[in-house]
């Protein structure tokens, strides 16, 4: 069964204005949606990245050139990711279709991993 | 991943929040309220980002609040505004440890609640900010939600929280219970704002339902606390707590599956909450300890009577007219005293609530309130004055009301309609 990462991208700042009882609904929903994945067996694992926007490396004539993050012009942050086994791309975009995530603004990018080569 | 089965206990963040602010509060001092108050959404907000991919922690309460302290310890070494009083305030930190700790209630951690209530309570603030701060900072409400419950303007409320807190800090209000010989009117002032909270929350003048649910919650769990605890026990506060839970238990009834009124004689009454009905009537009789007779207690004990009552026609009116009479000296309002007329009512007919009736409606508290000419129309009707009863309808749905409201209205006008 092919695997696939989903990345996914927070809108800065979407969660600062809410209340902590509708923090913990958002937290609700993300823990329900988990749930029914776990349940399913699609669910492989997942993993919040530290908060920070990381470090980016790249050579250039000869030179080591180390700087922070964020790289791109969008705000967005990388806070995790999930991987789940699904036999197309559709059905992972299907199971990540009503992940809460949305409902905030974020994004979630789907890869596949390239399983072939192992 | 892992994921504790259990999940989140309802209203957790909510009150986690409010008793972190607490703590953190008297760690930190009154004059930080905005500083603990940020580093306590970050460290709920630490775990939006944090539970979502390693599942719940088993014990959600004490990963908050280790959160919260790191985040704390963090303050520290930044703000050199601590610099001499870091290491004092840092030990303090690492030595009380909240009872988040642990699921119960943790006395020492209720007394910092506590503080915290007579704190928002201070006499220095106006009442409405009062009541503001107390649902800001104590049961973590949020600006919006405020805004939402009390049909207030966001920024009009982020004004009166500003507003309040500089007040705060001007007189560096102590972090601490007042005096023995301060706390008897202090203690009222506290009493008096949980009482409008729960007012708020149960009154029907539209707004939020939701918001208007955990209202009444809110204030029937800040009135416990008050009644339990060893300092501010009182029978005032217990026949507030009594008040709150009778009422509180009867909310549900009081519309139906469609979202319509249901008057109190037809209600179901097997949807009246027993657990909460038994509350009360714990409350009640602790209430009754001393020699001091409250408005809270006259009003408990109306609901308690209501409450009793297996039927609509069991209800013992001649006791609850004479509640109301006492009601009515020790808070002669124009609003008791509408409520009054519907005990004169059942009691002594019609004809004789109308003559009380009379005097109220040049009240100007009552100029735009619908109940009035409601209650007005419904004793019209049932001395078969259809015309006068139309009128008097027609006056209510003129004036600002729910949208149940105006349909239980349209509904006894069209009933009024059939019979004529």
């Amino acid at each position: 069964m092919p695997k696939y990462v989903l990345l996914l991208h927070d809108a800065p700042d979407s969660y600062s204005s809410l209340s902590p009882e509708q923090l913990q609904q958002v937290i609700q929903k993300y823990v329900a949606w988990g749930e029914k994945l776990r349940k399913t067996g699609v669910l492989q694992g997942g993993q919040k990245l530290a908060d920070e926007p990381g470090r980016i490396m790249r050579q250039k004539n000869g030179q080591m050139r180390v700087t922070d993050g964020p790289y791109s012009e969008t705000k967005e942050v990388l806070g995790g990711y999930y991987i789940v086994s699904a036999d197309s791309y559709e059905r992972a975009i299907d199971l990540a279709r009503d992940c809460p995530h949305f409902d905030y603004g974020g994004a979630i990018e789907v890869r596949e991993l390239d399983t072939m080569s192992q | 991943m892992t994921t504790d089965p259990k999940g989140l206990v309802d209203h957790l963040f909510r009150e986690r929040s409010g008793q972190m602010v607490a703590w953190l509060t008297r760690v930190f001092g009154a004059a930080y309220l905005d500083l603990v108050e940020e580093v306590v959404q970050d460290a709920l907000l630490k775990a939006l980002q944090q539970w979502p991919y390693s599942g719940v922690p088993s014990n959600p309460a004490g990963w908050l609040c280790q959160v919260a302290r790191n985040g704390a310890l963090d303050v520290l070494r930044r703000d050199s505004a601590f610099r001499s009083r870091a290491p004092a305030i840092a030990a303090e930190l690492t030595r009380s440890t909240p009872g988040t700790m642990n699921e119960s209630p943790d006395p020492v951690f209720e007394d910092d609640e506590l503080k915290m209530i007579f704190l928002c309570c201070h006499p220095a603030l106006p009442m409405d900010t009062r009541v503001a701060l107390s649902l800001k900072t104590v049961s973590g409400f949020s600006v919006q939600e405020i805004g939402r419950a009390f049909l207030t303007s966001d920024a009009t409320i982020a004004q009166r929280l500003v507003r309040a807190k500089r007040r705060l800090r001007e007189l560096d209000v102590p972090f601490d219970l007042p005096s023995a010989e301060d706390l008897s009117p202090r203690l009222d002032a506290v009493l008096e704002v949980i009482y409008l909270l729960f007012n708020e929350g149960y009154a029907s003048r539209g707004g939020d339902e939701l918001v208007r649910a955990d209202l009444c919650f809110e204030a029937l769990r800040l009135a416990r606390l008050v009644a339990r605890s060893a300092r501010t026990e009182s029978p005032a506060a217990h026949a507030l707590a009594a008040l709150i839970a009778l009422q509180a238990a009867r909310r549900r009834a009081r519309l139906d599956d469609r979202g319509e009124i249901v008057l109190l004689e037809e209600q179901d009454r097997s949807r009246w909450d027993a657990g909460l009905t038994a509350l009360g009537f714990a409350h009640l009789e602790r209430s009754a300890a001393g020699s001091v007779m409250t408005a809270y207690h006259v009003q408990a004990a109306i609901a308690a009577a209501h409450t009793s009552a297996s039927s609509p026609a069991d209800t013992p009116w001649r006791d609850i007219l004479r509640l109301y009479d006492d009601l009515a000296v020790l808070n002669p309002s124009p609003l008791v005293r509408l409520n009054r007329i519907v005990a004169v009512w059942k009691v002594h007919g019609s004809e004789a609530a109308l003559t009380d009736l009379r005097p109220l409606e040049a009240e100007p508290a009552l100029q735009s309130y619908y109940l009035l000419p409601a209650l007005k129309g419904r004793l019209l009707a049932s001395i078969g004055d259809q015309g006068a009863a139309r009128h008097a309808f027609e006056m209510a749905l003129a004036l600002p009301c729910s949208e149940p409201e105006q349909r239980f209205l349209e509904k006894q006008l069209k009933e009024l309609g059939a019979r004529s």
